[in-house]
Protein backbone atom coordinates (compact mmCIF):
# COMPACT_ATOMS: atom_id res chain seq x y z
CA UNK A 1 0.00 0.00 0.00
CA UNK A 2 1.30 3.44 -0.88
CA UNK A 3 1.32 6.11 1.79
CA UNK A 4 -1.48 8.61 1.26
CA UNK A 5 -0.58 12.17 0.29
CA UNK A 6 -0.24 14.23 3.47
CA UNK A 7 -3.07 16.72 3.90
CA UNK A 8 -0.48 19.28 4.93
CA UNK A 9 3.17 19.27 4.03
CA UNK A 10 5.41 22.08 5.12
CA UNK A 11 9.05 22.02 4.10
CA UNK A 12 11.71 24.46 5.23
CA UNK A 13 9.13 27.22 5.45
CA UNK A 14 10.39 30.72 6.22
CA UNK A 15 8.54 33.99 6.57
CA UNK A 16 9.67 37.35 7.93
CA UNK A 17 7.70 40.53 8.55
CA UNK A 18 10.32 43.03 7.46
CA UNK A 19 13.37 42.00 9.43
CA UNK A 20 11.45 40.14 12.11
CA UNK A 21 11.59 36.47 11.23
CA UNK A 22 8.35 34.78 12.31
CA UNK A 23 8.92 31.33 10.85
CA UNK A 24 12.36 29.88 10.28
CA UNK A 25 13.03 26.65 8.37
CA UNK A 26 9.90 24.93 9.64
CA UNK A 27 8.95 21.44 8.44
CA UNK A 28 6.16 19.06 9.39
CA UNK A 29 3.48 16.92 7.74
CA UNK A 30 -0.08 16.02 8.69
CA UNK A 31 -1.59 12.71 7.54
CA UNK A 32 -5.28 12.44 6.62
CA UNK A 33 -7.71 11.81 9.46
CA UNK A 34 -5.41 13.08 12.16
CA UNK A 35 -6.03 15.73 14.74
CA UNK A 36 -2.79 17.68 14.67
CA UNK A 37 -1.74 20.23 17.27
CA UNK A 38 0.53 23.16 16.56
CA UNK A 39 1.70 24.27 19.98
CA UNK A 40 3.63 27.41 20.71
CA UNK A 41 3.73 30.48 22.92
CA UNK A 42 2.24 33.74 21.77
CA UNK A 43 4.28 34.95 18.83
CA UNK A 44 5.92 31.58 18.16
CA UNK A 45 4.86 31.62 14.50
CA UNK A 46 1.67 29.54 14.61
CA UNK A 47 -0.61 32.03 12.88
CA UNK A 48 2.01 32.89 10.25
CA UNK A 49 2.34 29.19 9.44
CA UNK A 50 -1.40 28.82 9.09
CA UNK A 51 -1.63 31.89 6.90
CA UNK A 52 0.94 30.39 4.53
CA UNK A 53 -1.27 27.30 4.23
CA UNK A 54 -4.27 29.44 3.36
CA UNK A 55 -2.47 31.70 0.88
CA UNK A 56 -3.02 34.68 3.15
CA UNK A 57 0.77 34.98 3.13
CA UNK A 58 3.26 33.74 0.53
CA UNK A 59 6.17 31.70 1.88
CA UNK A 60 9.45 33.55 1.30
CA UNK A 61 11.43 30.32 1.35
CA UNK A 62 10.49 26.67 1.39
CA UNK A 63 7.01 25.49 0.55
CA UNK A 64 3.59 24.72 1.93
CA UNK A 65 1.35 22.11 0.29
CA UNK A 66 -2.27 21.46 1.17
CA UNK A 67 -3.92 18.30 -0.23
CA UNK A 68 -0.75 18.05 -2.32
CA UNK A 69 -1.51 21.40 -3.96
CA UNK A 70 0.20 24.77 -3.86
CA UNK A 71 -2.25 27.11 -2.12
CA UNK A 72 -0.89 30.09 -4.11
CA UNK A 73 -1.56 28.52 -7.52
CA UNK A 74 -4.68 26.54 -6.69
CA UNK A 75 -6.30 28.62 -4.03
CA UNK A 76 -9.90 27.70 -4.89
CA UNK A 77 -9.18 23.96 -5.10
CA UNK A 78 -7.55 24.14 -1.68
CA UNK A 79 -10.09 26.38 0.02
CA UNK A 80 -13.16 24.47 -1.12
CA UNK A 81 -11.85 21.51 0.86
CA UNK A 82 -11.15 23.26 4.12
CA UNK A 83 -12.79 25.47 6.70
CA UNK A 84 -10.92 27.97 8.82
CA UNK A 85 -11.70 29.55 12.17
CA UNK A 86 -9.25 32.46 12.47
CA UNK A 87 -8.03 33.91 15.74
CA UNK A 88 -9.56 37.28 14.89
CA UNK A 89 -13.20 36.81 13.97
CA UNK A 90 -14.89 39.30 11.68
CA UNK A 91 -18.57 39.30 10.70
CA UNK A 92 -20.61 41.95 8.97
CA UNK A 93 -22.10 43.79 11.93
CA UNK A 94 -25.38 44.58 10.16
CA UNK A 95 -26.12 40.92 9.46
CA UNK A 96 -28.06 38.66 11.78
CA UNK A 97 -26.87 35.18 12.74
CA UNK A 98 -29.27 33.76 10.13
CA UNK A 99 -28.10 36.11 7.39
CA UNK A 100 -24.46 35.46 8.22
CA UNK A 101 -24.88 31.71 7.91
CA UNK A 102 -26.84 32.04 4.64
CA UNK A 103 -24.19 34.37 3.28
CA UNK A 104 -21.34 32.02 4.19
CA UNK A 105 -23.28 28.99 2.92
CA UNK A 106 -23.61 30.66 -0.49
CA UNK A 107 -19.85 30.20 -1.02
CA UNK A 108 -20.02 26.48 -0.30
CA UNK A 109 -20.90 23.46 -2.42
CA UNK A 110 -22.29 21.62 0.60
CA UNK A 111 -24.03 22.90 3.69
CA UNK A 112 -25.58 20.55 6.21
CA UNK A 113 -28.79 22.28 7.30
CA UNK A 114 -29.54 19.67 9.92
CA UNK A 115 -26.15 20.11 11.60
CA UNK A 116 -26.68 23.86 11.46
CA UNK A 117 -30.04 23.59 13.24
CA UNK A 118 -28.61 21.21 15.87
CA UNK A 119 -25.69 23.48 16.62
CA UNK A 120 -27.79 26.66 16.79
CA UNK A 121 -29.94 24.83 19.31
CA UNK A 122 -26.98 23.49 21.24
CA UNK A 123 -25.35 26.91 21.53
CA UNK A 124 -28.72 28.62 22.13
CA UNK A 125 -27.89 31.15 19.41
CA UNK A 126 -30.84 33.27 18.28
CA UNK A 127 -30.97 33.43 14.47
CA UNK A 128 -32.48 36.92 14.49
CA UNK A 129 -29.73 38.43 16.63
CA UNK A 130 -27.29 40.83 14.94
CA UNK A 131 -23.67 39.66 14.92
CA UNK A 132 -22.65 43.03 16.41
CA UNK A 133 -24.56 42.19 19.59
CA UNK A 134 -23.00 38.74 20.09
CA UNK A 135 -20.60 38.04 22.95
CA UNK A 136 -17.09 36.79 22.20
CA UNK A 137 -18.14 33.25 23.02
CA UNK A 138 -21.17 33.46 20.74
CA UNK A 139 -19.08 34.85 17.88
CA UNK A 140 -16.73 31.88 18.20
CA UNK A 141 -19.71 29.54 18.24
CA UNK A 142 -21.08 31.15 15.08
CA UNK A 143 -17.68 30.78 13.38
CA UNK A 144 -17.57 27.14 14.42
CA UNK A 145 -21.04 26.43 12.97
CA UNK A 146 -19.94 28.08 9.72
CA UNK A 147 -16.81 25.91 9.69
CA UNK A 148 -18.56 22.60 10.41
CA UNK A 149 -21.64 22.82 8.16
CA UNK A 150 -19.74 22.72 4.81
CA UNK A 151 -18.37 19.27 5.85
CA UNK A 152 -14.92 19.90 4.43
CA UNK A 153 -11.99 17.49 4.51
CA UNK A 154 -10.03 19.70 6.87
CA UNK A 155 -10.78 22.04 9.72
CA UNK A 156 -8.16 24.65 10.58
CA UNK A 157 -8.53 26.24 14.02
CA UNK A 158 -6.26 29.11 15.05
CA UNK A 159 -6.27 29.67 18.82
CA UNK A 160 -9.97 28.83 18.86
CA UNK A 161 -10.58 28.84 22.59
CA UNK A 162 -8.42 31.65 23.92
CA UNK A 163 -10.41 34.29 25.75
CA UNK A 164 -13.47 32.07 26.19
CA UNK A 165 -15.01 30.96 29.46
CA UNK A 166 -14.54 27.31 30.52
CA UNK A 167 -18.10 26.23 29.66
CA UNK A 168 -17.90 27.64 26.13
CA UNK A 169 -14.46 26.07 25.71
CA UNK A 170 -15.78 22.66 26.70
CA UNK A 171 -18.75 22.94 24.37
CA UNK A 172 -16.45 24.04 21.57
CA UNK A 173 -14.24 20.98 21.88
CA UNK A 174 -17.18 18.61 22.28
CA UNK A 175 -18.66 20.05 19.10
CA UNK A 176 -15.44 19.58 17.17
CA UNK A 177 -15.29 15.97 18.35
CA UNK A 178 -18.96 15.22 17.87
CA UNK A 179 -20.19 17.22 14.93
CA UNK A 180 -17.10 17.67 12.81
CA UNK A 181 -15.90 14.08 12.77
CA UNK A 182 -19.47 12.84 12.16
CA UNK A 183 -20.05 10.62 9.17
CA UNK A 184 -16.60 10.44 7.75
CA UNK A 185 -14.61 9.07 10.65
CA UNK A 186 -10.94 8.69 9.87
CA UNK A 187 -10.99 11.07 6.94
CA UNK A 188 -11.52 14.44 8.52
CA UNK A 189 -8.33 16.18 9.41
CA UNK A 190 -8.04 18.84 12.08
CA UNK A 191 -5.17 21.30 12.46
CA UNK A 192 -5.41 23.27 15.66
CA UNK A 193 -2.97 25.85 16.94
CA UNK A 194 -3.13 26.68 20.60
CA UNK A 195 -1.25 27.53 23.72
CA UNK A 196 -4.17 26.24 25.84
CA UNK A 197 -3.01 22.67 25.45
CA UNK A 198 -4.69 20.93 28.37
CA UNK A 199 -8.18 21.14 26.95
CA UNK A 200 -7.16 19.59 23.63
CA UNK A 201 -5.16 16.82 25.32
CA UNK A 202 -7.54 13.98 24.43
CA UNK A 203 -8.19 15.19 20.92
CA UNK A 204 -4.61 15.50 19.71
CA UNK A 205 -3.07 12.52 17.87
CA UNK A 206 0.19 14.20 16.99
CA UNK A 207 1.73 17.59 17.54
CA UNK A 208 4.56 19.94 16.71
CA UNK A 209 5.92 22.39 19.25
CA UNK A 210 7.27 25.53 17.64
CA UNK A 211 9.28 28.24 19.28
CA UNK A 212 10.64 31.36 17.63
CA UNK A 213 9.50 29.96 14.30
CA UNK A 214 11.48 26.72 14.67
CA UNK A 215 10.29 23.14 15.09
CA UNK A 216 11.31 22.12 18.62
CA UNK A 217 9.66 18.72 18.60
CA UNK A 218 7.22 16.59 16.60
CA UNK A 219 5.71 13.57 18.35
CA UNK A 220 2.62 11.41 18.58
CA UNK A 221 0.68 12.24 21.74
CA UNK A 222 0.69 8.69 23.15
CA UNK A 223 4.42 8.30 22.45
CA UNK A 224 5.12 11.68 24.05
CA UNK A 225 3.32 10.69 27.26
CA UNK A 226 5.29 7.44 27.27
CA UNK A 227 8.62 9.19 26.80
CA UNK A 228 8.27 12.10 29.19
CA UNK A 229 8.06 11.00 32.80
CA UNK A 230 8.13 12.63 36.15
CA UNK A 231 10.03 10.48 38.65
CA UNK A 232 9.76 11.05 42.38
CA UNK A 233 11.97 9.42 44.98
CA UNK A 234 12.12 9.77 48.76
CA UNK A 235 15.10 8.55 50.73
CA UNK A 236 15.64 7.67 54.39
CA UNK A 237 18.30 10.35 54.70
CA UNK A 238 19.09 13.41 52.63
CA UNK A 239 18.63 12.81 48.92
CA UNK A 240 22.00 11.58 47.60
CA UNK A 241 24.09 13.74 45.32
CA UNK A 242 24.29 11.74 42.12
CA UNK A 243 24.77 12.01 38.40
CA UNK A 244 21.43 11.99 36.63
CA UNK A 245 22.18 11.78 32.91
CA UNK A 246 19.20 12.52 30.72
CA UNK A 247 17.19 14.30 33.40
CA UNK A 248 15.69 17.50 32.02
CA UNK A 249 14.95 19.06 35.35
CA UNK A 250 15.86 18.09 38.89
CA UNK A 251 14.20 19.37 42.05
CA UNK A 252 15.73 18.50 45.38
CA UNK A 253 14.13 19.17 48.74
CA UNK A 254 15.51 17.49 51.86
CA UNK A 255 14.89 13.77 51.47
CA UNK A 256 12.99 14.11 48.22
CA UNK A 257 14.07 14.21 44.62
CA UNK A 258 11.87 14.93 41.64
CA UNK A 259 13.05 14.79 38.08
CA UNK A 260 11.68 15.01 34.58
CA UNK A 261 13.00 12.52 32.04
CA UNK A 262 12.75 12.45 28.28
CA UNK A 263 13.08 8.84 27.15
CA UNK A 264 15.70 8.02 29.77
CA UNK A 265 13.11 7.20 32.45
CA UNK A 266 13.89 3.51 32.91
CA UNK A 267 17.65 4.09 33.24
CA UNK A 268 17.09 6.91 35.74
CA UNK A 269 14.74 4.76 37.82
CA UNK A 270 17.44 2.04 37.95
CA UNK A 271 20.01 4.59 39.02
CA UNK A 272 17.76 5.89 41.79
CA UNK A 273 17.04 2.33 42.97
CA UNK A 274 20.75 1.77 43.62
CA UNK A 275 20.46 4.34 46.40
CA UNK A 276 17.61 2.41 48.06
CA UNK A 277 14.77 4.92 48.10
CA UNK A 278 11.90 4.49 50.54
CA UNK A 279 9.42 5.55 47.90
CA UNK A 280 9.76 5.66 44.16
CA UNK A 281 7.03 6.57 41.72
CA UNK A 282 6.70 7.66 38.12
CA UNK A 283 3.94 9.34 36.18
CA UNK A 284 3.55 10.55 32.63
CA UNK A 285 3.69 14.23 31.81
CA UNK A 286 0.62 15.78 30.25
CA UNK A 287 1.05 17.45 26.86
CA UNK A 288 1.03 20.83 28.57
CA UNK A 289 3.81 19.76 30.94
CA UNK A 290 5.75 18.35 27.99
CA UNK A 291 5.33 21.69 26.23
CA UNK A 292 6.74 23.54 29.23
CA UNK A 293 9.59 21.03 29.65
CA UNK A 294 10.48 21.24 25.95
CA UNK A 295 10.68 25.02 25.98
CA UNK A 296 12.56 25.31 29.26
CA UNK A 297 15.31 22.82 28.48
CA UNK B 1 -20.65 2.23 32.65
CA UNK B 2 -18.57 5.28 33.45
CA UNK B 3 -15.12 5.56 31.96
CA UNK B 4 -12.09 7.43 33.26
CA UNK B 5 -9.18 8.67 31.24
CA UNK B 6 -5.94 9.49 32.98
CA UNK B 7 -3.34 11.17 30.80
CA UNK B 8 -0.75 10.85 33.56
CA UNK B 9 -0.74 7.06 33.50
CA UNK B 10 1.52 7.03 30.44
CA UNK B 11 -0.69 4.32 28.93
CA UNK B 12 -2.18 5.06 25.50
CA UNK B 13 -5.74 6.32 25.92
CA UNK B 14 -7.29 3.63 23.74
CA UNK B 15 -5.64 0.93 25.88
CA UNK B 16 -7.07 2.53 29.02
CA UNK B 17 -10.54 2.11 27.52
CA UNK B 18 -9.77 -1.47 26.49
CA UNK B 19 -8.60 -2.31 30.02
CA UNK B 20 -11.64 -0.72 31.65
CA UNK B 21 -14.08 -2.62 29.46
CA UNK B 22 -12.21 -5.88 30.04
CA UNK B 23 -12.25 -5.25 33.78
CA UNK B 24 -15.97 -4.39 33.73
CA UNK B 25 -16.68 -7.55 31.76
CA UNK B 26 -14.64 -9.68 34.17
CA UNK B 27 -16.20 -8.21 37.30
CA UNK B 28 -19.75 -8.33 35.99
CA UNK B 29 -20.12 -4.54 35.96
CA UNK B 30 -20.90 -5.05 32.29
CA UNK B 31 -23.26 -7.96 31.61
CA UNK B 32 -23.11 -10.18 28.52
CA UNK B 33 -25.32 -8.71 25.80
CA UNK B 34 -25.21 -5.26 27.40
CA UNK B 35 -24.67 -2.31 25.06
CA UNK B 36 -21.54 -0.21 25.18
CA UNK B 37 -21.90 3.55 24.76
CA UNK B 38 -21.71 4.56 21.12
CA UNK B 39 -18.57 6.21 19.89
CA UNK B 40 -19.74 9.79 19.46
CA UNK B 41 -21.27 10.45 22.91
CA UNK B 42 -18.44 8.62 24.67
CA UNK B 43 -15.79 10.60 22.78
CA UNK B 44 -17.61 13.86 23.52
CA UNK B 45 -18.00 13.03 27.18
CA UNK B 46 -14.35 12.07 27.66
CA UNK B 47 -13.29 14.79 25.24
CA UNK B 48 -11.05 12.40 23.36
CA UNK B 49 -10.69 11.85 19.65
CA UNK B 50 -13.34 9.61 18.14
CA UNK B 51 -10.63 7.60 16.45
CA UNK B 52 -9.35 6.71 19.92
CA UNK B 53 -12.69 5.21 20.98
CA UNK B 54 -13.06 3.48 17.61
CA UNK B 55 -9.57 1.99 18.01
CA UNK B 56 -10.45 0.66 21.49
CA UNK B 57 -13.64 -0.98 20.18
CA UNK B 58 -11.81 -2.48 17.20
CA UNK B 59 -9.22 -3.95 19.56
CA UNK B 60 -11.92 -5.43 21.84
CA UNK B 61 -13.71 -6.86 18.85
CA UNK B 62 -10.57 -8.59 17.60
CA UNK B 63 -10.11 -10.03 21.10
CA UNK B 64 -13.65 -11.38 20.95
CA UNK B 65 -14.82 -9.37 23.97
CA UNK B 66 -17.41 -7.31 22.15
CA UNK B 67 -19.32 -7.58 18.90
CA UNK B 68 -20.66 -4.93 16.57
CA UNK B 69 -24.21 -5.34 15.29
CA UNK B 70 -24.56 -3.19 12.19
CA UNK B 71 -26.91 -0.28 12.81
CA UNK B 72 -27.30 -1.17 16.48
CA UNK B 73 -23.92 -0.57 18.07
CA UNK B 74 -21.42 -2.51 20.16
CA UNK B 75 -22.36 -5.14 22.71
CA UNK B 76 -20.53 -7.30 25.20
CA UNK B 77 -20.39 -10.80 23.73
CA UNK B 78 -22.61 -13.44 25.32
CA UNK B 79 -19.86 -16.01 25.65
CA UNK B 80 -16.69 -14.19 26.46
CA UNK B 81 -15.95 -16.65 29.29
CA UNK B 82 -12.68 -18.12 27.94
CA UNK B 83 -11.19 -14.66 28.24
CA UNK B 84 -12.72 -13.99 31.58
CA UNK B 85 -10.42 -16.06 33.74
CA UNK B 86 -7.40 -14.72 31.92
CA UNK B 87 -8.51 -11.13 32.49
CA UNK B 88 -9.28 -11.75 36.15
CA UNK B 89 -5.77 -13.07 36.56
CA UNK B 90 -4.35 -10.13 34.65
CA UNK B 91 -6.14 -7.65 36.92
CA UNK B 92 -4.91 -9.46 40.00
CA UNK B 93 -1.38 -9.64 38.68
CA UNK B 94 -1.34 -5.86 38.27
CA UNK B 95 -2.29 -5.43 41.93
CA UNK B 96 0.23 -8.03 43.08
CA UNK B 97 2.98 -6.37 41.06
CA UNK B 98 2.25 -3.07 42.74
CA UNK B 99 2.41 -4.70 46.18
CA UNK B 100 5.73 -6.36 45.28
CA UNK B 101 7.22 -3.04 44.16
CA UNK B 102 5.96 -1.41 47.33
CA UNK B 103 7.50 -4.19 49.43
CA UNK B 104 10.78 -3.65 47.64
CA UNK B 105 10.72 0.07 48.41
CA UNK B 106 9.86 -0.61 52.04
CA UNK B 107 12.74 -3.10 52.11
CA UNK B 108 10.59 -6.12 52.99
CA UNK B 109 12.41 -9.18 51.60
CA UNK B 110 10.61 -11.69 49.35
CA UNK B 111 10.15 -14.57 51.82
CA UNK B 112 8.82 -12.19 54.46
CA UNK B 113 6.42 -10.71 51.91
CA UNK B 114 5.07 -14.17 51.01
CA UNK B 115 4.62 -15.04 54.69
CA UNK B 116 2.75 -11.78 55.13
CA UNK B 117 0.42 -12.66 52.25
CA UNK B 118 -0.39 -16.01 53.85
CA UNK B 119 -0.89 -14.33 57.17
CA UNK B 120 -3.31 -11.81 55.67
CA UNK B 121 -5.27 -14.53 53.90
CA UNK B 122 -5.70 -16.34 57.21
CA UNK B 123 -6.65 -13.13 58.99
CA UNK B 124 -9.31 -12.30 56.39
CA UNK B 125 -10.59 -15.88 56.48
CA UNK B 126 -10.92 -15.68 60.29
CA UNK B 127 -12.80 -12.42 59.93
CA UNK B 128 -15.16 -13.95 57.38
CA UNK B 129 -15.87 -16.91 59.68
CA UNK B 130 -16.48 -14.61 62.63
CA UNK B 131 -18.99 -12.66 60.55
CA UNK B 132 -20.82 -15.83 59.59
CA UNK B 133 -21.07 -17.02 63.17
CA UNK B 134 -22.37 -13.63 64.19
CA UNK B 135 -25.04 -13.84 61.49
CA UNK B 136 -26.10 -17.32 62.62
CA UNK B 137 -26.50 -16.16 66.19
Amino acid sequence: MSTPTPVIQIENLAYAYGKAEAVHDLSFAVQPGRCYGLFGRNGAGKTTTMKCLLNLLRPQRGQARVFGLDPANEEVAVKRRLAYVPDQLAFYPWMSVRETLDYLASFRERWNKQTEAELLERFRLEPAKLTSSLSKGQRTQLALIAAICPETDMLVLDEPTSGLDPIVRREFIETVIGAYQEGNLGNRTILVSTHLIAEFEGLIDEFTIIDQGRNVMTLEADKARERFQKIRARFAGAAPEMELPGALRVRREGRELELVANGAGAALVERLKQHGPEELSTEALTLEEIFVAALKS
Amino acid sequence: MLFQVNFKSGKPVYLQLVDQIQAAAASGALAPGEALPSIRPLAEELRVNRNTVAKAYTELESQGVIETLPGKGCFLKENHSPLRKEIRRKLLIEEIDQAIVKAHHLQVPGPEFLKLVEHRMEALEDKRRANEIEKEE
